[in-house]
């Protein structure tokens, strides 16, 4: 298919036909809009032509949503300005960002108060004089990968640490544009288009309407990123984030800001007993103190690993020392307005600790910036240890890859989710690590194959997995999103009527199925 | 047994202001710090203290917000907090830095060890310690790594020395050691070790309480002229360079011609 702003997929291009998933797709074409309106020229080219295509942000996604099968692939990366500031009556600041821009920079702008304001409105400016006086601002919202997209975040609708009290990006997503396969566009603000009941009628920016009936099912009540989200009178923005790219390409995100808390601590809180740590999370988060920002876990083979990694690898060196007799560990994070008030919550987790079975003095708190680097050097030591760990063994075994689960379950389940995990896991003499975000009971169980008949054994693991999590009312991908890799365990959430539901519902967008092919409905294989 | 442990604030990352009149930092207002020398100084007190039971005091010279960095010394298990504090000590170069530091030590009837860091990030001078030592009469070692061995009469400690050696050197006590970042891994304060601080005391004693002669403090009693100070200005800036290998390697060419012409 030839367009100027098409470029053939030669060895150059490599890099985007895969994503963090590891992924591999194939694709015949690629294109690097600068703007919406290339966006739209190339997506009729595309419709024109009859072609699959897929979206990509920084392909930092983990569910190869952003991996292609055929067709184009339109990559954001180069829509990455800001292009306006607002703020709202009760103060509250928002942002209008193109999908391209990756978390780091977004960050970097609003931390240094410093904005491209080329093209910007006189309201935008006036915002922005705000916004300098204003107390300092962040976005919440904080996945471990930092150079993930903005676009890309909304579209999978991702989370991190501190979504426990913050929640996901669909929690500070203001509005959003939206292209359609065919071209045609949708201003949304949340807010302005709500569904009644389970319809949802839309205008499109060229006065066209849709109307989309909404699936039947009940999303999880617990922590969700799994198929389209669907609610009673839902608002039309929240279709959108989530969705995967398979709805339509995001070309703008109207994120609101969050004043930065002036006290941030951080507690590592160790445990001898995986039981006591259970308890301890368990009662921490009956006290419902608010500045608690997250609570993550790790396991005692998750400690094994660190412990490793500290004596045979230099680049490990700066973990600290983790006494031997610990087996779990709960990180805490506190956002407070004060150290007062920190220390409250802090002395109130020491409390939690003691009541659970642990001891006070068995932890680390991070108050100084060093110290919080240290801790965060620590959380991000496991995932990327293990990641280490697979790539060694694949090149023995080219087929394996890490097995990770993404699975949330409602509270009352979460030591029996726990319990299922290692008996099974030991059953079957696998190895694995767990950790993860226990404040919402969402916790990666990740598998470690030594070969392929483990890799084969973990995955028939997962799918059991998800029919008792589907069964406690959870969810099968609690931030991850379903991308290519996890529509069967979708369809064991919300049933084939649900599946047949959702793809009723693309077609309202999408009739010739061309965005997105392969994301959420049929499966590339693999988990 | 007491061990002291003395503490510098320090401006936290990179942003630096000085007095344009005394040439001095500003502290005031600017994100203050521990130095991070100074943390391995505090490890190595706690561990001493565990093993053999001393009384940890962490000690400083400073504005009044300087009590909330002993607070944290205390937080890692430092049992007292003392401040040498006094409009007086402003703009003291090291000489009179060590001589009030001495006077604070005097005032708690001695010590049996002086820890310090091998040298602050601010000033960069590496002299306190060995001053110090001079002040008090005390024998001391610079660059030390490890505590090999440790009882109430002295300490067998390793030191680097010139050309990458190591030399172990057997000190009685009382004495004055400045370490490295080799005596290990800074220990955060527990949960249990900021509650306690909580309830410990910042001791305060200006000039007057130390009987410091006027003619020896703060900017009165330092010799060192500082004939001009400046922040250097940083041109850098990030660039990203994104596409394909082939777009990131046109990009910098250009940059380069750019930054050439």
């Amino acid at each position: 298919m030839e367009h100027p702003l098409l470029q053939p997929v030669t060895a150059a291009y490599e890099e985007y036909l895969r994503d963090e998933s590891r992924a591999v797709g194939q694709a015949e074409a690629i294109a690097f809009p600068r703007d919406e309106a290339e966006v739209r020229a190339v997506l009729r080219a595309a419709a024109d032509a009859h072609m699959p295509v897929t979206l990509q942000g920084a392909r930092t996604g983990l569910a190869a949503a952003a991996v292609p099968g055929g067709g184009l692939v339109l990559n954001l990366g180069k829509l990455d300005a800001v292009k306006g500031m607002a703020q709202e009556k009760d103060g509250t600041f928002t942002l209008r960002v193109q999908p391209g821009l990756a978390l780091s920079r977004l960050r970097k702008q609003i931390a240094d108060r410093r904005f491209d304001t080329t093209g910007w409105d006189v309201a935008s400016l006036a915002a922005y004089d705000a916004f300098m006086a204003a107390e300092e601002q962040f976005l919440p919202t904080d996945p471990t990968e930092t150079s993930a997209s903005v676009g890309g975040m909304a579209a999978c609708n991702a989370s991190g640490a501190r979504s426990y009290l913050y929640g996901p990006m669909r929690r500070h997503v203001r509005g959003l544009r939206v292209l359609l396969a065919g071209g045609d566009s949708l201003t949304l603000r949340r807010g302005q288009v709500r569904a009644k009941g389970r319809h949802l009628a839309l205008v499109t920016d060229a006065g066209r309407r849709l109307d989309v009936p909404l699936p039947t099912y009940e999303m999880p009540k617990t922590k969700n990123a799994s198929g389209y989200y669907i609610a009673d009178d839902m608002d039309a923005v929240d279709l959108f984030v989530g969705s995967d790219g398979t709805l339509g390409v995001i070309t703008e995100v109207e994120l609101a800001l969050c004043p930065l808390p002036k006290v941030i601590w951080g507690a590592s809180c160790f445990f001898a007993e995986e039981a006591a740590a259970l308890d301890f999370v368990i009662g921490l988060r009956g006290q419902s103190l608010a500045q608690v920002a997250a609570m993550e876990y790790f396991d005692a083979r998750a400690l094994d690993i660190l412990r490793r990694q500290k004596r045979d690898n230099p680049a490990f060196a700066a973990l600290p020392p983790i006494a031997p007799q610990y087996s779990a560990a709960v990180y805490v994070e506190l956002h407070c307005a004060s150290e007062d008030e920190a220390a409250e919550a802090l002395f109130a987790t020491g409390t939690a600790m003691e009541a659970a079975g642990g001891r006070a003095q068995d932890s680390w708190v991070a108050r100084t910036d060093f110290d919080k680097d240290t801790l965060i050097f620590f959380r991000h030591a496991v995932p990327e240890s293990v990641n280490m760990m697979i790539d060694t063994r694949r090149k023995a075994h080219p087929g394996i890859t890490k097995l990770g689960t993404d699975m949330a379950v409602p509270g009352a389940y979460l030591k029996e989710a726990m319990a299922m995990y290692h008996g099974m896991l030991a059953e079957a003499g696998l190895e694995y690590a767990i950790w993860g975000h226990i404040g919402d009971n969402h916790l990666h169980v990740n598998i470690l194959p030594q070969s392929q008949a483990d890799y084969e054994q973990g995955k028939a693991l997962y799918a059991q997995w998800a029919q008792r999590v589907c069964a406690w009312g959870g969810s099968v991908s609690a931030e991850h999103g379903v991308g290519k890799l996890k529509a069967d365990t979708l369809r064991v959430m919300v049933g084939d009527a649900g599946v047949r539901q959702m793809a009723a519902l693309k077609a309202c967008f999408d009739p010739r199925g061309l965005l997105g092919v392969g994301t959420m409905f049929s499966p590339m294989g693999g988990i | 047994m007491r061990i002291v442990v003395c503490i510098k604030q320090v401006p936290g990352g990179s942003q630096v202001r000085m007095d344009p009149v005394t040439n001095t930092l500003v502290r005031e207002g600017a994100k203050a710090v521990t130095n991070p020398f100074d943390a391995y100084a505090i490890e190595l007190a706690v561990r001493l203290k565990a093993e053999l039971g001393a009384e940890v005091v962490a000690l400083s010279m400073g504005i009044p917000a300087t009590g909330a960095l002993l607070l944290d010394a205390a937080a890692r298990g430092a049992d007292r907090c003392v401040l040498l504090t006094d409009r007086a000590f402003a703009g003291a170069d090291t000489l009179a830095t060590s001589y009030t530091l001495a006077l604070g030590i005097r005032r708690l009837g001695g010590a049996d060890l002086v820890l310090c860091g091998r040298m602050a990030v601010d000033g960069d001078t590496a002299q306190i310690g060995p001053e110090l030592a001079e002040a008090l009469g005390l024998p001391h070692l610079t660059e030390v790594d490890a505590v090999l061995e440790a009882d109430a009469s002295g300490l067998t400690v390793q030191r680097s020395i010139e050309g990458g050696a190591k030399q172990t050197v057997r000190l009685g006590l009382p004495a004055l050691l400045c370490v490295t970042k080799e005596i290990g891994f800074p220990t955060m304060p527990s949960i249990a070790g900021v509650r306690a601080s909580r309830s410990v005391a910042v001791e305060t004693f200006d000039a007057e309480a130390l009987g410091a002669d006027p003619a020896r403090i703060g900017l009165n009693g330092s010799p060192t002229q500082v004939v001009r100070t400046f922040v250097p200005q940083r041109g850098a800036e990030a660039l990203p360079v994104e596409g394909t290998a082939g777009q990131q390697a046109a990009r910098l060419w250009e940059i380069f011609r750019e930054v050439g012409s």
